[in-house]
């Protein structure tokens, strides 16, 4: 109440002081209802042809507020855009306005600072895991019942293993997933034959590369520790822990996690990573390794789509650790995200049914087979998928992988959530040079977990 | 006698000669430095990303409008630089109205805890914006204005505030009050006096308070991120940090987009510049 | 006369004093409050409460690492910016005030940094710095030198400096220059007259008629130095490398915006504004006890 009052009295006064100041303040008091006219205006203009129609229907114009994980770079951006063309070709009455963006630490942050505050989007696709903890926290979420109760085609091309895959964690499901991903060495194998090496398939052949190209003035490692080191975090931990002990979330660091988490430090002092890692950012390290200055790249299957030269690419199982307690071909994976649909959107009786489509359009089984395809038809799909010809040298290499993989793990994140996860993620550097414990991180890290599930 | 007279004079001149020279050279290297980046980042505008990487000083191999296109093609910047235009506009104007108020108060009565009001604006040019933002964002949110224009105008118009009124505070304490006293004497109250004399004769403060108020408003990349979360109501400063944060490794893309971002304010700079000079320092002297 | 009636002092000063009651004196004490609890969100949402937790983020404060570094380049940022910033300033502004042709001219382009966003200077000498295919590395790669890692550990923070100091000369070489075009010439033909050269009018003359303006500058310069966020920020983010470039501001952030550590970073915003408190006070002194002294 007394914001209210406060602000009334700041309107006033920033009004009555931009009056006197000039006249085209006038365009500004108005501007943002102006704007939001004319935005509805021209949506109206487009569908001008088609109005006559729609007011058949009885539909009035709607503006979709999405936002997804395919920004950027990502080669899932394109289908995703592609899709929501198409989707208001169709459907003329709805406007998408699309707010994607590829996922890091600080957009997990943002989005979980708009659930918060009430400035959720429509539709959003996002993680499924622990990490959507604070998002869950906020209940603005329709769950999938709810939604199948009135429009019961609703997620149905979906298997039913993906739909378990993104249930959360408290056991409820809201999320209508794509497709999944792995993680796993990505390697510029013309690097790996120029110098006569094999590729790496256990700690010392690994050793015996990064050495050699190390020597070679060949960067052994694509990797940006002050960015996005995750994948190797969680390869770490993987193969140090064991699979057992890796999807536990222990109350105090376990001696393998921070032995796992330790080995930055032997990478580090090997030469393994570029001389600039702790400037550089991700997109840049992988460009290093697109361009074949940098022989191995740990990354997630969507890499895959941005690697040009796929006839010499290969990806392959996490080679290994000295006195690892993983199995050799333990992998990280699984679906771990999915649209939802929020409360917002639902509640909207012009929005129910737009969202509704909307995540159809996403989510049914010709979309996800273009996304499937898009990132280079090798990760697991949320609906059954027709194969397709012609597989390219890295897709042949990565179904081997996939096919032999002896476990499938969710990594660290989706168990610990996004707050915690990040201590860890920040402070991979000071791990990596010895300047700060990686005993000390992870209890750091456990202790907010624990904080935060009281 | 003479001679020798004409030859020192010529030694003088000459060694003169000789210490100007060396001050122009020295004030063009710097002018180069100043000038070097904006030529740089303008010529790799135009160039492939790759060829930015190779041979970032020779001219471009083919001249392309091709990243031009990219980012207009890919975002909206007409409607960024209206939003911009807007936010930075009304906050200059407010900023302008206010510290000309304040500044006349505090410059023309004497009442009691002056030092104290003077001592809290000092002060408030210590906050920096990051330190205030989480509470701000929460009143924002609280009156429902996320997303607007207001929402960034309203803390950046506080913020610049200190730094306006010290400076036209300094300058209006250099105008001599009797005229005033004279026109109050022929029947003119004082708002009278305000609005026709004292705001005439402030007008290179004025214009200085104008001109650092929109370029700290337009370039604060900080508020707008964070009151503006809707990327189709984004200024351009926001627009294309993000085009550097999604695309990082297009650097001819990356080099159009900061040619994008100077453009406007070079412009507004260079028509206004001769007021900046004067007004500047006449308050930050006496101020 | 005129100003003897006092009621129109309220229609002029309450808008202003409002404002910056409302947007910095108000989200100041707010901050206060939200650095003795533990902050789960950026805003209290309706159901939770957040727990008290006392002291803990001051205890966090004294003992972090990082704020010790990040103190100490701020701390050693003010006295750069004094050093580089003021000083080549003044050098310029001397030299200009020296010549007659192009002064206007030089007045433009030595401006030129001032007005460009830091975000975009940032972006510009992160194209310089890069390791692979940067412009310095081009220049020393043409001279067949090896590559250098302009932002490694030993040299990030002087490298990380330069743009930072360089962008803001232009502002402090403005208001020097002003101050000098007041003084008036026929102290300098006095003592030109008098057998003094160039140097020694510097010397003898400018310099102690600039103190005003050198104490403004100064004092700018100083706070400036606490502000510093943006530049270091796009062109290092988190105080890469290993966190040997972390302001105070850097370091706010990234604490409150990337690992959503709202508390801490309230308490951090506390330290920053107090810490510039102190600093502006003690300017204050120095400069009326140097006043006093003339």
């Amino acid at each position: 109440m007394k914001g209210k009052v406060l602000s009334l009295l700041l309107a006033a006064a920033m009004a009555a002081s931009l009056l006197a100041g000039c006249g085209s303040a006038k365009t500004d008091e108005g501007s943002e209802a102006a704007s939001s006219a004319e935005t509805e205006a021209a949506a109206e203009g487009e569908a001008g042809t088609e109005a006559a129609a729609e007011a058949e229907a009885g539909k009035n114009p709607v503006t979709l507020k999405t936002v997804s994980m395919f920004g950027g770079t990502d080669p899932n951006a394109g289908v995703y855009q592609a899709i929501n063309q198409e989707f208001m070709g169709e459907y003329e009455y709805i406007t998408i306005e699309d707010n994607s963006q590829s996922s890091d630490e600080d957009w997990k942050a943002s989005v979980a600072a708009d659930f918060s505050v009430g400035n959720e989007p429509d539709v959003i696709q996002y993680f499924a895991d622990a990490t959507a903890n604070t998002v869950l926290a906020t209940d603005k979420f329709v769950t999938l019942d709810e939604i199948q109760a009135e429009y019961p085609e609703y997620a149905q091309d979906t298997l039913e293993a993906a739909l378990e895959a993104v249930t959360n964690p408290d056991g409820v499901r809201r999320a209508v997933p794509t497709t999944g991903y792995w993680e796993g060495l990505f390697c510029n194998k013309d690097l790996f034959d120029e110098y006569d090496l094999e590729l790496p398939a256990d700690w010392d052949s690994l050793v015996t590369a990064i050495d050699t190209f190390k020597e070679n003035g060949i960067i052994p490692i694509a990797c940006s520790l002050n960015n996005v080191p995750h994948y190797w975090v969680e390869y770490f931990l993987l193969y140090a822990a064991g699979e057992a002990d890796y999807i536990t979330t222990p109350g105090e660091a376990p001696e393998s996690w921070v032995k796992g988490l330790e080995t930055f430090k032997t990478l580090r002092d090997m030469g393994a990573f570029p001389e600039d890692t702790d400037t550089v950012d991700n997109d840049y390290t992988g460009q290093l390794f697109i361009n074949k200055q940098a022989a191995m790249q740990l990354d997630g299957s969507w890499f895959a789509g941005s690697i040009e030269d796929t006839d010499n690419t290969v990806v392959i199982a996490f080679p290994g650790l000295e006195d690892q307690k993983a199995q050799a071909g333990a992998m990280v994976g699984g679906i771990s995200s999915g649209f939802y649909i929020t409360k917002k959107a639902w509640e909207d009786p012009d929005k129910r049914e737009a969202a509704v489509r909307f995540v159809e359009a996403h989510t049914s089984k010709e979309a996800v087979q273009r996304y499937w395809e898009a990132t280079g038809a090798i990760s697991k799909a949320a609906v059954e998928v027709d194969s397709i010809d012609g597989m390219t040298p890295l897709a042949l290499s990565a179904l081997d992988y996939t096919n032999g993989a002896t476990s499938i793990c969710a990594p660290t994140d989706s168990r610990l959530g996004q707050e915690p996860y990040a201590v860890i993620i920040s402070n991979i550097v000071k791990i990596s040079t010895g300047s700060a414990s990686a005993d000390d991180v992870l209890n750091e890290a456990l202790e907010l977990y624990a904080q935060r599930s009281e | 006698m003479r001679l020798i007279n004409g030859n020192g004079k010529d030694k003088k001149r000459k060694k003169h000669k000789i210490s100007t020279i060396v001050i122009y050279v020295i004030l063009t290297l710097w002018a180069l430095t100043t000038l070097f980046p904006f030529l740089w980042v303008i010529l790799n505008s135009f160039k492939e990303s790759s060829e930015v990487l190779t041979s970032s000083f020779s001219l471009p191999q083919n001249f392309s409008w091709n990243n031009y296109n990219n980012a207009f093609h890919r975002l909206n910047v007409l409607n960024a630089y209206k939003n911009s235009f807007l936010i930075s506009g009304s906050v200059t104007l407010g900023v302008m109205a206010l510290s000309a108020c304040m500044s006349f108060a505090l410059s023309r009565y004497r009442f009691k805890g002056k030092s104290v009001i003077h001592g809290l604006i000092v002060a408030s040019l210590m906050f920096p914006v990051f330190s205030t933002i989480i509470p701000v964002f929460r009143m924002i949110v609280a009156w429902g204005l996320l997303n607007k224009n207001i929402a960034v105008i309203l803390p950046q118009t506080a913020g610049n505030l200190s730094f306006a009124t010290i400076v036209m505070l300094g300058f209006m304490e250099s105008i001599p009050v009797e005229m005033e006293e004279a026109a109050y004497m022929e029947g003119a109250n004082v708002f009278q006096v305000f609005t026709r004399m004292i705001i005439p004769l402030c007008k290179p403060s004025l214009s200085t308070v104008a001109i650092f108020s929109f370029l700290w408003s337009y370039n604060d990349l900080f508020v707008q991120k964070i009151m503006i979360r809707d990327n189709t109501k984004f200024p351009v400063s926001t627009l294309l940090e993000e085009i550097s944060s999604q695309y990082g490794t297009d650097f001819g893309l990356m080099a159009a987009s900061v040619t994008i971002i100077m453009i406007p304010v070079i412009l507004v700079y260079i028509f206004l510049q001769k007021n900046i000079i004067r007004g500047l320092t006449a308050g930050a002297i006496k101020g | 006369m005129l100003y003897k009636r006092r009621w129109p002092l309220l229609i002029f000063l309450v808008p202003g004093l409002l404002f910056m009651f409302i947007f910095l004196y108000v989200p100041f004490i707010e901050n206060i409050k939200n650095s003795f609890y533990d902050m789960t969100a950026i805003v209290e949402m309706p159901g939770t409460k957040w727990k008290f937790i006392g002291l803990r983020n001051y205890r966090k404060l004294i003992t972090d690492p990082d704020v010790g570094t990040a103190l100490f380049n701020s701390l050693k940022m003010m006295v750069l910016t004094i050093l580089f910033e003021v000083g080549i300033a003044f050098i310029l502004a001397v030299l200009v005030s020296q010549v007659k042709k192009l002064q206007q001219l030089f007045r433009t382009l030595y401006f030129f940094p001032v007005v460009i966003s830091a975000t975009a200077l940032g972006l510009l000498f992160k194209l310089f710095y890069n390791y692979n295919g940067g412009m310095l590395n081009q220049i020393l790669e043409y001279f067949g030198k090896e590559p250098v890692n302009w932002l490694s550990t030993e040299l990030a923070f002087t490298m990380i400096c330069i743009p930072t100091l360089w962008s803001y000369i232009g502002f402090y070489f403005v208001i020097l220059l002003t101050g000098l075009s007041d003084i008036s010439d026929d102290l300098y033909e006095a003592a030109a007259i008098d057998g003094c050269n160039r140097f020694k009018q510097v010397f003898y003359i400018t310099l102690p008629m600039m103190k005003p303006v050198f104490f403004t500058s100064v004092t700018l310069a100083v706070t400036g130095a606490l502000k510093v966020f943006d530049l270091p920020w796009v062109m290092v983010p988190n105080g890469a490398p290993q966190g040997v470039t972390h302001f105070l501001g850097t370091y706010m952030y990234q604490t409150t915006f990337s690992l959503s550590n709202f508390d801490y970073g309230s308490t951090l915003a506390i330290l920053i504004v107090v810490l510039g408190i102190v600093v502006s006070r003690m300017m204050r002194f120095l400069t009326k006890d140097r006043k006093g002294g003339e």
